[in-house]
């Protein structure tokens, strides 16, 4: 069977703000396999982004990790990284876990060129010998359909928006790393664009053998790379299933808004509706399921208790007291 | 297939006119920065021969007042001194005094002195320059990088107490007028506490000291410049730490530093070439301003230290309405700031890739 190579037990993140605490992220657990891609949906404040940057530990330095493990098993081998020094932290990233952010247009430094940039990130793990480190760098240029010989001397402000994504995602890849972050790695960016950068994340999967974490809240790209996908409501995990369980057979009430807040190709667009309400504020929750002030299944026992993560199929779990009538409506 | 063949049947004819060479000539950047910067000269040298001469009084008049003043002689007498003295007709229309200066001046001919036993004027910048270009070079470099390398300082220790110190002295000194913060250190140090003797460290130079490379010439040279280095370095180092705090705070907000962190680059190498180099870059511009007004000096400071540099000369001039003198000193001020800024406009290219300009081809 595949191996897992990142797990994330019950972490817990919070930034303290002037009116309170705010919860970004509560209580999420999860574990990736080897060469998988887990996508993560939701709206903008979920905590996805937070999420992603606790796993590399680059968080604002206001935010505190309150609890929780993430640990990353490679060759035998287990890594808290929560508990690693700096400087085995600043080992860790990049060679073991890379992440491409979103809005690549300023993720390069504007006054060295593409070039000086990939050898800083080689030379920062030891990587020696230019050579090496350039044929690498020309064939991942490549990989990710660029021209080597124009970009790789380039600065970055030569380079297009969408140039710029693809390049990062290249340098991404420089130190073969087993897990790569890609934080809406298509945001700010034209459909055509978007559409070139997942053929190519596509194309990389299936020729380089490393796992991928998305976090976005477009929900087609995420349905189109994903092999599973986690719905994050209010800084925590609602549900987590296959692709096609996500999108064909959510269980619960948030997933199910979610699906069918966005246009289908074959669907009608009568069946588009909108999520009543807005995000929660993550500094006073309400009180039992955080979603129940939008939930039309919710009960009494919504808004006492929270619900746990249980199984409602195959490799499916879901967040929800009433997920069974929430799956008998649709 | 076809546009292949048009552009390679092209290609060859396409030769160099005369009319195509004229333009881009005429189009160069650099070429075009330098003949603004000529004009910005012209006009400034323009203007203020005329304010110069708008100033109330005349050379004559403050002589015949010296002279009265001086030697208790009748005005006549004044007067007659003053006439065999100033070989000048300043009774010759200005603009006719304008033309044979713009003359003379194009030349290379600054001119001579109305007074000081009609010394070149071209001399006496060559006597009191170097002493000015020195101490405020000198103060200018050790207030840049002290004041770039504490903003730095300040923005990785924000909010710190440290921070809090950094800045509150900064905002402290940069608010003080530099002469007072001479005659404070005049007053306490050298009249109360005497710590310092100032009346031997007046002068830019003791006397008997030979010129020369000696550790006994140098180390006097610096003993005389020590003060006003001292009080230009504290009066101009608060606006770079604090100028520098800010860019750099912003620097480390931006996403390409993150994405540094993210790469596991080392945090020195983070610090000089992502945060510090992006966040200098602003500061070049007024640096280079400043480097142009190092040739002015500071004519207060010069005084009340009674260093002898260009600046007191400016002052002697003015006070003296030595036209030429004037005009001389003015002149190449602002020489130094339109050429400073020039240069830092074709530099800041190399600085800034993003704005490289004109100098690479458009493909």
């Amino acid at each position: 069977m595949t191996k897992t190579v990142l797990e994330v037990k019950n972490l817990w993140v919070e930034y303290p703000a002037r009116r309170g605490v705010v919860q970004a992220v509560r209580g999420v657990s999860f574990d990736l396999c080897q060469g998988e891609t887990l996508a993560f949906i939701g709206e903008s404040g979920s905590g996805k982004t937070t999420l992603g940057l606790a796993l590399v530990r680059l968080l604002p330095k206001s935010a505190r990790v309150r609890q929780g493990n993430i640990l990353f098993y490679q060759n035998g081998r287990v890594q808290d990284v929560l508990a690693l020094s700096q400087e085995d932290l600043r080992q860790f990233r990049w060679r073991d876990c890379a992440m491409v952010f979103q809005g690549a247009q300023n993720s390069f430094n504007p006054v060295l060129r593409v070039e000086s940039q990939f050898y800083d990130t080689a030379r920062a793990h030891g990587m020696t010998g230019t050579a090496h480190v350039k044929q690498r760098a020309i064939d991942l240029l490549r990989m990710v359909q660029l021209d080597p010989n124009r970009v790789f001397r380039s600065f970055p402000h030569e380079l297009s928006g969408g140039m710029r994504q693809r390049v990062l995602i290249a340098l991404g890849l420089l130190l073969q790393p087993q897990v790569i972050i890609l934080d809406e790695p298509t945001t700010a960016l034209d459909i055509l664009t978007q559409r070139s950068i997942i053929e190519v994340l596509r194309k990389l999967k299936k020729e380089l053998d490393f796992s991928l974490i998305f976090i976005s809240h477009d929900l087609s790209l995420a349905a189109e790379l994903a092999d599973r996908v986690a719905t994050v409501y209010a800084g925590t995990i609602v549900e987590i299933g296959g692709v096609y369980d996500i999108f064909e057979r959510a269980r619960h009430p948030y997933t199910q808004a979610l699906t069918h807040s966005v246009p289908t190709v074959t669907g009608d667009l009568r069946d588009l509706t909108s999520i009543p309400g807005s995000p929660p504020d993550l500094i006073v929750l309400p009180p039992g399921c955080a979603f129940h002030p939008r939930c039309p299944f919710a009960t009494q026992r919504c808004k006492e208790q929270e619900p746990p993560l249980e199984p409602v199929g195959e490799g499916q779990f879901a967040a929800c007291w009433n997920w069974r009538e929430a799956m008998n409506k649709t | 297939m076809a546009t292949q063949a048009i552009s390679t049947s092209l290609a060859p004819q396409k030769r160099t006119s005369l009319k195509v060479y004229f333009w881009r000539v005429a189009n160069n950047y650099v070429l075009r920065r330098v003949i603004k910067a000529l004009a910005t000269i012209f006009v400034v040298i323009t203007v203020t021969f005329f304010i110069i001469r708008l100033m109330p009084s005349n050379p004559v008049d403050i002589f015949i007042q010296e002279q009265m003043a001086l030697y208790n002689s009748s005005y006549q007498e004044a007067r007659d001194r003053a006439a065999a003295l100033f070989a000048i007709d300043l009774t010759a229309p200005v603009t006719q005094q304008y033309l044979d200066y713009m003359g003379n001046l194009l030349r290379g001919d600054l001119g001579k002195s109305y007074r000081s036993q009609g010394a070149g004027v071209a001399d006496i910048i060559k006597q009191f320059l170097p002493w000015t270009l020195f101490s405020v070079g000198t103060a200018l470099f050790i207030s840049f990088t002290l004041g770039v390398a504490l903003g730095m300082v300040m923005a990785y220790r924000r909010e710190t107490p440290l921070d809090y110190v950094l800045s509150t002295f900064a905002s402290l000194v940069s608010s003080i007028p530099n002469y007072l913060i001479a005659i404070i250190i005049i007053v306490t140090f050298g009249s109360q506490l005497r710590i310092l003797n100032i009346a031997q460290m007046r002068g830019s130079i003791s006397p008997g000291v030979q010129p020369g490379f000696t550790l006994k010439f140098i180390g006097d040279v610096l003993y005389h410049a020590a003060l006003p280095i001292f009080v230009y370095v504290l009066t101009t180092i608060g606006s770079w730490m604090l100028a520098m705090k800010s860019s750099t705070v912003a620097t480390l907000e931006e996403d390409y530093v993150t994405v540094a962190r993210a790469r596991g680059l080392k945090d020195s190498r983070i610090m000089t070439s992502y945060v510090g180099r992006n966040a200098a870059l602003p500061l070049f511009t007024q640096l280079a301003i400043s480097i142009g007004f190092v040739v002015g000096g500071s004519v207060l400071i010069e005084t009340i230290f009674v260093y002898q540099g260009i600046g007191q000369q400016l002052l002697k001039a003015i006070n003296q309405r030595d036209y030429p003198v004037m005009q001389g000193i003015f002149l190449i001020i602002t020489v130094a700031v339109v050429f400073a800024n020039l240069l830092a406009d074709l530099l800041y290219g190399r600085l800034d890739p993003r704005i490289r300009v004109g100098s690479e081809e458009t493909k």
